[in-house]
């Protein structure tokens, strides 16, 4: 049998670029059955193999069968010969002798012909589904994925794959990914891409279609807690709170309802911005019980024609433009790492010298990681020259920290650097809510979009030692103690609503 | 525990909102936004005296619907200005003085010669920066503006600004926001926003005066933050423009109308006594005396009148009929105002260094009388306005001003010859000449 195999190919082989073609495909084959069995027998678990197996070898296997072909034809131009007199002269009399099925070489072709194909039906459609793993998407295009590979990892939705968010499903959207992968691949060879990448406001999904399959707005209702912990600059890195609680309902019609009002069945909200950005509107119009829409009109932006192409309804995604690739302000990181005790708090100036460390404008990753360590260990040795050996852990384990948060967020192949990605969520300057949510969007009879604080917020700290101090029964020697009443008040009477 | 504890805290909060005025909430609303998107001027505001009072947002900015800039602000009605009036609801004795003062006049001035010079010379904007800045605005209403206010006339602080209520003036331009410190507006940087420059340079006359040298020396010692603040009890080393014009002593009251203790009016080309000068100046003598004898401060005022007469007599006067000459023979070439180089000749004279001169004089300043001052009165008058005055070639004018250096013997100087003047310095003719400037009315 195998003497038989071994004929065949020899046969086959016609040329050098046949015999190159049965070796390509004959051995990405094999090899590619023998780490399939390995991986279905758990023999291997590095995910990344699924990058040569089901990216590699099946495209060499098909590559070797392109070329067994190619080289008879050339066979047949360099002798002048006709088929049947190669097939005549390669193989053995009673093999291509016509049968009533045909020769017994064409009926081998055939039965290879059935397995190749059976082969490559089941191959593709791993490759496939190789292709809508997170690993495929993070880790091909390394060198420009690896900053939202690396925000994905660490973000809230690390367990869900790329493609549910970037890939629509069905057929249409299944060709439209792997049309414009074909364009990425293109752009990355030929460097056409910008750096940073700009964000593919366009290019998404619907997130009506995407984030609702798990939240959906009827699922927002009541206040939510959060305690945002900042730290000092001082010798203690003095922690403050703010404490909200976030009127998050989506509410019970065209009325009342809090932040995911917005994206409630009932309401519609579209606005025009001035640039893919979507940071300053033009104007913003909310529907009506009438279905007709009251438009708010920007009245620092006039004379400014909109452009059809940037109206839009609003979604999930206006608001949470940074839901997973979230690249963190470096005070923030740094609040982040100490209120998680990834940087230890007992370090004198400890959150000055971590921001001063982290932000000292390096130009490279190699630069950085020296410069965060030689600033850190540096500043201790020379104004803490007594305790800093009784401090070595807490110092090593700061610049450690540290080095893990720059090279999370910063990325000099890609130029992303602090605050390259802006996040919409809250409102840092003019910028998330305030974005609609200002005196300069004005309806026809002047009136502008609220931006009163407990619209979307109870407020039950801000920047207070204590976590909830609006909770605690007011001073009345206390300047504040009217606004302390009232936010105490606000709370009480919005969480019994 | 924790639970119980919360429940505690809610009955309380309950007690308390039942009692809650309406006040209190809308106070604590804005107090909430504002914490945050004005916090710079939300902690000036936290360290005022105001803040220890429980005066708040609302209680100065609130409106009625009936203010003509009154506007809709997250669910209350407010005013951006807030006016004398309003600051007049708690501090009435001080928001009449302002009222009565001659600070309350000066956003009058859009008739005047030096508005005039603004709007036509210059141009609007330097109308408003340059001139309402300090004078104060006539405050017009924009029904666009988010805040009712047009924008030419907010911001504005001027001292006599004329605010859509009808009242007059603007309290921060001294009492500067929104700390509205005590300290502040005692010291002469409040009041050196405006006086001060070559027309009116009582900061400058102020350091060069003894009254400034003591003061920047012993600064940490004025008790600036004390609430009484009366010169000889609570401070001595140094009176600041407030001790003098405003400020309490043993025996008056403080006052805000900045007039009450000043008796020549130094700013019009020719000076004037003002009305109950007599009055007035017993008011600034009784400062004078707290820390002067009284032969002191009679002395102080004999020099200073005699500077003041010799202004007017000598240059203001004749100068002033010059012009008047002029422009009765029609001499002028430019019809308009100050299309003349004359004009801006005469206006310099007076209205910058005859100004300077007069106000060295009043406040102690010898450099301010005679270099800044009457010496370039001087030289104007004899180098500039008389030959300008000389090139129409008219017969009255020439005849006034031949006259004036003949018959005049504050001008005969010119004729003759320089060993003859020192020979009368010396045996004290020269001195004679100005001998009615030394007398008492």
């Amino acid at each position: 049998m195998l003497v038989k195999y071994i004929n065949f190919i020899r046969g086959v082989a016609i040329s050098r670029i046949g015999l190159i073609g049965v070796v390509l495909t004959t051995s990405s084959f094999v090899t590619f059955v023998l780490l399939e069995a390995a991986r279905l027998l758990g023999l291997l678990t590095n995910t990344y193999v699924g990058l040569i197996t089901y990216m590699v070898f099946p495209a060499l296997f098909i590559l070797g069968l392109v070329l067994i072909p190619i080289g008879w034809r050339r066979r047949k131009k360099a002798t002048g010969l006709t088929t049947r007199q190669l097939l005549e002269r390669k193989f053995a009399d009673p093999d291509v002798r016509a049968g009533f099925f045909g020769s017994r070489v064409f009926l081998t072709i055939g039965v290879f012909t059935v397995i190749n194909i059976l082969f490559m039906m089941g191959a593709s459609s791993r490759m496939l589904m190789f292709m809508d793993t997170p690993i495929f998407c993070g880790t091909a295009c390394h060198s420009v994925m690896n900053p939202e590979w690396v925000t994905y990892r660490d973000s809230p939705h690390a367990r869900v794959r790329c493609v549910d968010c970037h890939v629509g499903e069905g057929v249409e959207a299944l060709v439209d990914s792997k049309l414009n992968g074909l364009w990425q691949i293109i752009s990355v060879t030929f460097d056409l891409l910008e750096r940073p990448i700009p964000t593919p406001v366009r290019q998404l999904r619907p997130a009506r279609e995407t984030c609702e399959k798990c939240h959906w707005p009827e699922k927002f209702y009541g206040q939510r807690l959060k305690t945002l912990v900042r730290y000092g600059r001082d010798e203690t890195s003095t922690p403050w709170y703010t404490t909200l609680g976030l009127k998050i309902n989506a509410g019970p019609g065209t009325e009342g309802g809090g932040i995911h009002w917005h994206v409630a069945a009932a309401n519609e909200v579209r606005y025009a911005s001035v640039d893919d950005k979507r940071e300053q509107m033009l104007w913003v119009e909310v529907r009506q019980s009438d279905s007709s829409f009251k438009r708010y009109n920007n009245r620092r932006l006039t004379g400014i024609e909109t452009d059809h192409d940037l109206i839009r309804t609003l979604d999930c995604i206006d608001c949470h433009n940074r839901a997973t690739h979230i690249y963190e302000a470096p005070d923030h990181a740094i609040d982040d790492r100490l209120a998680r005790g990834r940087l230890p708090r007992t370090l004198p100036y400890g959150k000055e010298r971590a921001l001063r460390a982290l932000t000292g404008g390096y130009t490279d990753s190699a630069a950085a990681m020296d410069g965060i360590a030689n600033s850190v260990s540096e500043y201790y040795r020379r104004n803490y020259p007594d305790r800093v050996d009784a401090a070595d852990d807490d110092i090593t384990s700061m610049i450690r920290t540290l080095k893990a948060v720059y090279n999370r967020n910063i990325h000099h192949g890609m130029k992303i650097t602090w605050n390259c990605y802006r996040s919409q969520i809250g409102h840092v300057g003019d910028g998330g809510c305030f974005r609609c949510h200002n005196a300069y969007l004005v309806d026809a009879a002047g009136n502008s979009i609220s931006a009163d604080c407990t619209l979307c917020h109870s407020i039950l700290a801000y920047e207070a030692d204590k976590p909830f101090e609006y909770i605690l029964p007011p001073d009345t020697t206390d300047p504040e103690y009217r606004m302390h009443h009232y936010l105490q008040r606000e709370f009480f009477e919005s969480v019994g609503q | 525990m924790r639970i119980f504890r919360l429940a505690l805290a809610a009955g309380a909060f309950l007690a308390l909102a039942a009692s809650a005025p309406a006040q209190d909430t809308a106070a604590g609303r804005c107090m909430t936004c504002h914490k945050e998107v004005s916090s710079g001027l939300y902690k000036q505001w936290y360290n005022s005296a105001h803040a220890v009072h429980k005066v708040t947002c609302i209680d100065c900015h609130g409106a009625a619907a009936t203010d003509k800039d009154a506007f809709q602000h997250e669910g209350a009605l407010i005013a951006t200005m807030v006016t004398p009036a309003d600051c007049g609801v708690c501090h009435a004795r001080e928001a009449e003085e302002v009222g009565n003062s001659y600070h309350a006049t000066a956003g009058e001035i859009l008739e005047s010669n030096d508005a005039y010079m603004a709007h036509v010379v210059a141009g609007e904007p330097v109308a408003i920066i340059g001139c309402e800045s300090c004078h104060g605005a006539k405050v017009k209403i924009d029904p666009a503006s988010p805040n009712m206010l047009s924008a030419k006339s907010w911001p504005n602080s001027g001292i006599g600004r004329l605010n859509v209520d009808g009242s007059k003036g603007s309290c921060n331009a001294c009492h500067t926001r929104h700390v509205f410190s005590k300290a502040q507006a005692r010291q002469p940087e409040s009041c050196s926003k405006c006086h001060l420059g070559p027309d009116h340079p009582q900061k400058e006359v102020y350091e060069e005066s003894k009254h400034g040298n003591t003061y920047y020396t012993n600064v940490d010692k004025m008790n600036l933050d004390s609430d009484s603040w009366v010169v000889g009890l609570d401070y001595s080393v140094a009176p600041t423009c407030a001790t003098c014009h405003m400020a309490a002593t043993r025996a008056m009251k403080s006052t805000h109308d900045v007039g009450r203790r000043i008796s020549w009016t130094l700013r019009p080309p020719v000076s004037k006594y003002k009305e109950n000068w007599a009055e007035r100046r017993e008011n600034m003598k009784n400062v004078c005396r707290n820390c002067h004898g009284s032969a002191f401060a009679d002395g102080h005022y004999y020099q200073f009148d005699a500077l003041v007469r010799l202004y007017n007599d000598k240059f203001a006067r004749p100068a002033g009929e010059i012009i008047r000459l002029v422009s009765e023979n029609k001499l002028l070439k430019s019809p308009a105002a100050f299309s003349n180089k004359i004009e801006w000749t005469y206006w310099e004279l007076w209205h910058h260094e005859g100004r300077r001169a007069r106000h060295g004089a009043a406040m102690m300043g010898p450099d301010y009388t005679w270099w800044h001052g009457m010496y370039e009165v001087a030289q104007h008058f004899y180098f500039k306005l008389l030959p300008e005055a000389r090139e129409y070639g008219h017969p009255k004018v020439n005849g006034y001003i031949d006259s004036l250096l003949t018959n005049d013997p504050m001008h005969a100087w010119v004729a003759r010859e320089t060993k003859n003047l020192k020979e009368d310095i010396q045996k004290g003719r020269m001195q004679e000449i100005y001998r009615r400037f030394f007398e008492t009315k």
